[in-house]
């Protein structure tokens, strides 16, 4: 317990919380951008898959930054696709969704296995590149808080910082500014802003692409820091924890992020746990978000619903 | 005073033969109050929608500032300065009053969405036209009144100059009607044009400058409020002529089908919608729910059919408390229940006519055995039933979604009506049909009269009801106020006065006839 | 009636060209595909293509897929014509297996009603496994989607985590011992793997067609999903059906988990037994149009595919997964017309006519 504490309580394991929390971040903020446009984006864990991907061919040829651009751009595009076959064909979105989600799978392998000449595992033989982290350990210098402010700040993807300044910037754009309130007006009640002039299928279409880029971001992190390199199936869920994340979160920015944090924590622990508790079995540790996922979703889901009868109806 | 909006000769029939307008003349003066009265279906929504640019007319032409002018969509009427206040209104819930107000056309402080100056125009708009709310709150919290308020302050902030307000009473209380027409007064005062559809004779007269009386889809007098009376506006809003009439046989009306007592209902919101509700129903006779629509009476079908949960009181059909029981066991008790919306509450369109025959009758013996389908009977009482009412389908199996409208109709009323039900509901059964099929449905309907059911009937069309009542209860705010048997001395005047609120009986007179 | 028949063979015609377009398009992709990628694309397409005949060995791999491939297209079936978007047939399948072959590896194993016991032991757990999401989108109104992927996970974990500890054969493997033989379903044909899994997966297709079309718990199932206000009118309980349909449809896949472990492909459990073939039910459901007997037929298609992939995956230098692709684009453009069924894809290609209407009110 002392030794689970004393890890616990500790800069590197705030770090390993950061870390592990950044992909989900984003992938909840995709997940919320499309929920409050009325699209529930169950392609966020294959766009994010696609979105690794891409990165680290990338970024094989390109420096980091280009990788990832390039696989904002990949996730803005299945989001383009999705919207395409919802808003236009007038596809089912959660089938289309999973479409995308079983091309990601399988598709990430073939062209792994052709980018790597084989491999159909991981990326290992690929010399990808990493995010840098931003060293601020200069901190250390400012007297008396220097040591902690460095501890606390330091040693974070750039992306990282870039999930924090997207939860800010996501919270004005969907309060502070008109096109947000377009937005939220469209999924709650489509009919109010048509009537208002609004152009309700671009404001959902644009959604989709949003939430596309930020499942985007997600995937970056994932395979370019988290991990460097890409293995088959190495979302492993995260995009789907984020669907029960935005629920959880309350549908705000803000919720979002600390439910992402939530599941980060768990991640982490999960990172630091095995060589604390031997006996936990790895599958068990592993397990954990998705449990408190399905316990977030059943309590949240719950409270609504009392909610709602206690509004009468 | 110079014409600002002029309609001349709109036509309007919709797809599937329903004509809507059919000459409709209107001439709205700038700076005064035009009331639109007419009944139910007497075409006055079309109107307004083709006023608004959501249907376009078939005929005749729409002139603005005497120009001629045609709205391609909502978007262009509202650039011409029309604004539109519909009876559902189409607002965020959970937005604030500011927030729907200036939704689509915000101000703005660079990228930001400028929310201190949103406030403070609603709050100057809202004081200006002396329609109060308070621009903070979601519009999901405050009274139905105030949301309308809103709804008006949308369209003033796009700077309507004509104002269209659709039943605005209708989800009113008297307060908040009065509270609307100061407010409408002030708008008037200050050069813009209203257009004030609505039923309610007394108000009309009390807030309009000219009225245009439409019937049966075309205008039948453009007059002042001034030179005219209610009894005058209701003898042309109701016409004389009764158009159909539909032959009864005399029947055994001695044995008492169904008792409500002291029945009362709530709405969604909690407020009343019908309190002490007494009536008996005969086998044999059809009672007409008379009552401008939102009265209670739509509230009242709904709760003896087991949608909707009553407050207080009982429903005995023959011994046996209807409101302790779940539908399906309320249909086995004898009850059948021909539905509002037809299409969209009694059909599933993707499956088959056989099959959605016997929906209503899957837990008993009939078409299920042992949790077996029976499908032998169910095709044969398809058959029948298509034959019987003459319903133009391939056969048994064709899904119920390639019949057309009326054909789809006619499925519902012949399932309805297939088991000789003791006690039949049935709502609006001609809205949005036509001719023919009117008549062939009131037809079907006095035949299940004849043969012995206790019809309950609730109808916005005052003609149809005096065709096929025995008796009237007139529906006033959630309580019967009149109840008279349909001889030839009653006539519509003589209904509109009690569905208006004019007058009412005493409980006693109501008693005589309600038991 | 011979009028309507004809009119139902004219759409399950019209169905059937759909689908094959929609094949058509996807197999084109793929062409282009291998094309670009393959030092020898017309040998490595008709790998593709040719590949499960080349051998009785491949043919029963093929068979044995459409066997399975049947089970989980019936379970995703079920659900969707109750209207329900529960994904948890992966799940239920891990469950299955792990129960029949609890029971298996226990006394009863050896005993006369071995097989049949550790097969409803699966089933039950399959059951058990759709009722959660059901049961709580019934009572809380949670979202049977997400509730039903992050149970696939756990299944899949704990599964995992057994076959790795407790239940290892021997240190180091990655599955149990092999079960008792009297539990193994017996092969139908002589060193191929079709066996008694295949009657099972034709059965449950009968099974879920008579209770869909011939029992009032069908119908009543159906009109849920056709017209949920309509079942309320009619007087039927939406939530008894939904949770029912899920948990028979979990019961489903129960079986194909009973199947993956006590079929001749196995015999015993392992991990990851499922080899991602749950999935594969959407598109077989949706190509199916949700109609257990078009089911097997779609099955069978596909499993072609699925297994032409495999042999060139192992063959040619394309790997298998560009079938991926193929399905994707399936499930993309056959479900464009998912819910309108009569339109027609090229109409819907046009650009759409604005919309018009304005306000709940109009």
């Amino acid at each position: 317990m002392i030794d689970l504490l004393s890890a616990v309580f500790s800069f590197a394991f705030l770090v390993t919380v950061v870390r592990a929390s950044t992909p989900l971040i984003f992938a909840t903020l995709g997940g919320l951008v499309a929920d409050l446009s009325g699209a529930l984006n169950v392609a966020l864990e294959g766009m994010m898959l696609i979105a690794a991907l891409t990165a680290v061919i990338t970024s094989v040829y390109a420096p980091w930054y280009v990788a990832v651009l390039a696989a904002v751009l990949a996730g803005a595009l299945f989001g383009a696709v999705i919207a395409f076959f919802h808003l236009k064909l007038k596809a089912d979105i959660i089938l289309a969704g999973f479409a995308i989600n079983i091309l990601a799978s399988g598709g990430t392998v073939f062209v792994l296995s052709l980018a790597t000449g084989g491999d159909k595992g991981t990326s290992i033989n690929l010399a990808s590149k990493s995010i840098p982290a931003v060293d601020l350990s200069f901190l250390a210098h400012v007297p008396l808080i220097g040591p902690a402010l460095s501890g606390i700040l330091s040693g974070h993807s750039i992306l990282s910082w870039l999930a924090a300044l997207s939860v800010a910037g996501l919270w004005f754009f969907l309060y502070h500014m008109p096109q947000g309130l377009w937005l939220r007006g469209v999924g709650e009640y489509p009919a109010a802003t048509e009537a208002a002039g609004i152009p309700v299928n671009r404001v959902r279409v644009l959604a989709l692409i949003a939430s596309g880029a930020f499942a985007g971001l997600a995937g970056a992190q994932l395979a370019m820091f988290n991990y460097v390199g890409f293995t088959r199936d190495m979302t492993s869920g995260r995009g789907f924890i984020a669907l029960g994340a935005v629920l959880l979160g309350a549908r705000h920015p803000v919720g979002a992020m600390l439910a992402a944090l939530l599941f980060g924590v768990f991640e982490a622990l999960s990172i630091v746990m095995p060589g604390l508790f031997s006996w936990i079995p790895a599958e068990m540790i592993v397990s954990i978000p998705f449990a408190v996922t399905i316990f977030a979703l059943f309590l949240f889901s719950y409270r609504a619903m009392r909610a709602r009868a206690m509004r009468g109806g | 005073m110079t014409v600002l909006l002029e309609a001349r000769g709109i036509a309007k029939t919709y797809p599937g033969g329903t004509v809507a307008n059919n000459g409709v003349d209107l001439t709205v003066r700038a700076g005064e109050v035009h009331a639109v009265v007419g009944e139910n279906g007497a075409g006055k929504s079309t109107l307004m929608k083709i006023l608004f640019g959501i249907e376009q007319p078939d005929g005749g032409e729409l002139l603005l500032d005497g120009k001629p002018v045609h709205f391609a969509g909502a978007k262009a009427a509202i650039n011409a300065g029309i604004g539109m206040v519909f009876q559902h209104f189409s607002l965020v819930p959970s937005f604030s009053v500011y927030e729907n107000v200036v939704m689509g056309s915000e101000p703005r402080a660079g990228l930001r969405f400028d929310r201190s100056r949103a406030i403070a125009e609603v709050r100057a708009l809202s004081e200006k036209f002396r329609l109060p709310v308070d621009p903070l709150p979601p519009v999901a919290s405050i009274p139905v009144g105030q949301q309308q308020r809103v709804e008006i302050l949308k369209a003033l902030y796009r700077d309507a100059r004509i104002l269209i307000l659709d039943e605005p009473t209708a989800v009113l209380a008297p307060q908040e009607v009065e509270e609307l027409f100061v407010a409408v007064r002030s708008l008037v005062a200050q050069g813009r044009t209203v257009i004030f559809i609505a039923h309610k004779l007394p108000e009309v007269l009390e807030i309009s400058d000219s009225i245009t009386v439409m019937r049966a889809g075309r205008t039948v007098a453009q007059v002042k409020a001034r030179d005219v009376t209610e009894q005058s506006l209701a003898n042309l809003m109701v016409g004389r002529e009764v158009t159909l009439k539909v032959d009864r046989a005399a029947t055994d009306k001695s044995t008492v089908r169904l008792e409500v007592a002291g029945l009362s209902v709530d709405h969604e919101n909690g407020t009343a919608a019908c309190a002490d509700i007494d009536l008996r129903l005969r086998a044999g006779e059809i009672v007409g729910l008379v009552g401008v629509e939102g009265n209670g009476q739509q509230e009242f079908m709904e709760t003896i059919a087991g949608h909707r949960a009553a407050t207080r009181g009982s429903a005995m059909l023959d011994g046996v408390d209807l409101l302790d029981l779940p539908v399906l066991k309320r249909r086995r008790a004898g009850l059948a229940n021909i539905p509002q919306d037809r299409i969209a509450e009694g059909l599933a369109v993707g499956a088959t006519l056989a099959e959605n025959m016997a929906a209503t009758r899957l837990s008993d013996g009939g078409f299920v055995r042992h949790g077996l389908l029976d499908r032998k009977a169910m095709k044969a009482n398809a058959a029948s039933l298509i034959e019987k009412f003459a319903i133009r389908a391939a056969g048994p199996d064709a899904a119920a979604g390639t019949l057309s409208g009326g054909n789809m109709q006619k499925v519902v009323v012949a399932r309805e009506l297939s088991e000789a039900p003791k006690v039949l509901l049935v709502s609006q059964p001609t809205r949005g049909v036509d001719l023919g099929a009117t008549q062939f449905i009131w037809k079907t309907i006095t035949e299940a009269r004849d043969n012995g059911a206790a019809v309950l009937l609730s109808s916005a069309d005052l003609s149809e009801l005096m065709a096929l009542s025995d008796r009237f209860l007139v529906f006033y705010h959630g309580e019967i106020v009149a109840a008279l048997e349909n001889d030839e001395s009653v006539t519509p005047e003589a209904l509109g006065a009690y569905m208006l609120g004019l007058e009412r009986q005493t409980p006693e007179q109501i008693r005589a006839v309600s038991l | 009636m011979s009028a309507s028949r004809s009119n139902m063979w004219k759409s399950a015609r019209a169905e059937a060209l759909r689908a094959l377009t929609a094949l058509a398009m996807a197999l084109a992709v793929a062409f282009i595909i291998v094309l670009i990628t393959s030092k020898s694309p017309v040998e490595t397409f008709g790998t593709l293509l040719s590949g499960p005949m080349t051998s009785k060995r491949t043919i029963g791999l093929w068979i044995d897929d459409v066997a399975k491939l049947t089970m989980t297209g019936l379970a995703f079936s079920l659900v969707f014509q109750a209207r329900q978007f529960s994904m948890g047939v992966q799940g239920q399948v891990y469950m299955g297996g792990l129960f029949s072959a609890l029971v298996a590896l226990s006394p009863i194993g050896t005993t006369a009603v071995g097989m049949p016991a550790a097969v409803l032991a699966g089933m039950a757990a399959g059951a058990f496994y759709g009722f959660i999401p059901g049961y709580a989108k019934a009572r809380l109104g949670a979202n049977e989607i997400v509730s039903s992927l992050m149970l696939n996970y756990i299944a899949v974990n704990l599964v995992t985590y057994l076959v790795r500890e407790p239940l290892v054969a021997a240190p180091g493997l990655l599955s149990t011992p092999n079960f008792p033989p009297n539990t193994i379903f017996p092969a139908l044909i002589e060193r191929t793997r079709i066996d008694l899994g295949l009657v099972l997966a034709l059965l449950s297709v009968a099974a879920v067609w008579f209770a869909l079309y011939r029992t009032s718990w069908g119908l009543k199932l159906r009109l849920v999903g056709h017209n949920a206000r309509f079942a309320e009118y009619a007087g039927i309980k939406a939530n008894f059906i939904m949770v029912s349909a899920m948990t028979a449809s979990g019961a489903l896949g129960g079986l194909l988990g009973a199947m993956f472990v006590q079929g001749q492909s196995y015999g015993k459990l392992l991990v990851q037994f499922e080899g991602n073939l749950a999935f594969e039910g959407i598109l077989i459901a949706i190509v199916a149009k949700n109609r257990p007997l078009a089911v097997p037929i779609v099955a069978l298609f596909y499993g072609y595919l699925r297994q032409g992939a495999l042999i060139m995956g192992i063959r040619t230098d394309v790997p298998t997964e560009v079938i991926s692709v193929v399905q994707a684009i399936i499930i993309l453009l056959v479900a464009s017309s998912f819910k309108f069924g009569s339109g027609k894809l090229l109409a819907r290609l046009r650009p759409a006519k604005p919309v018009t209407t304005t306000g709940a009110g109009a």
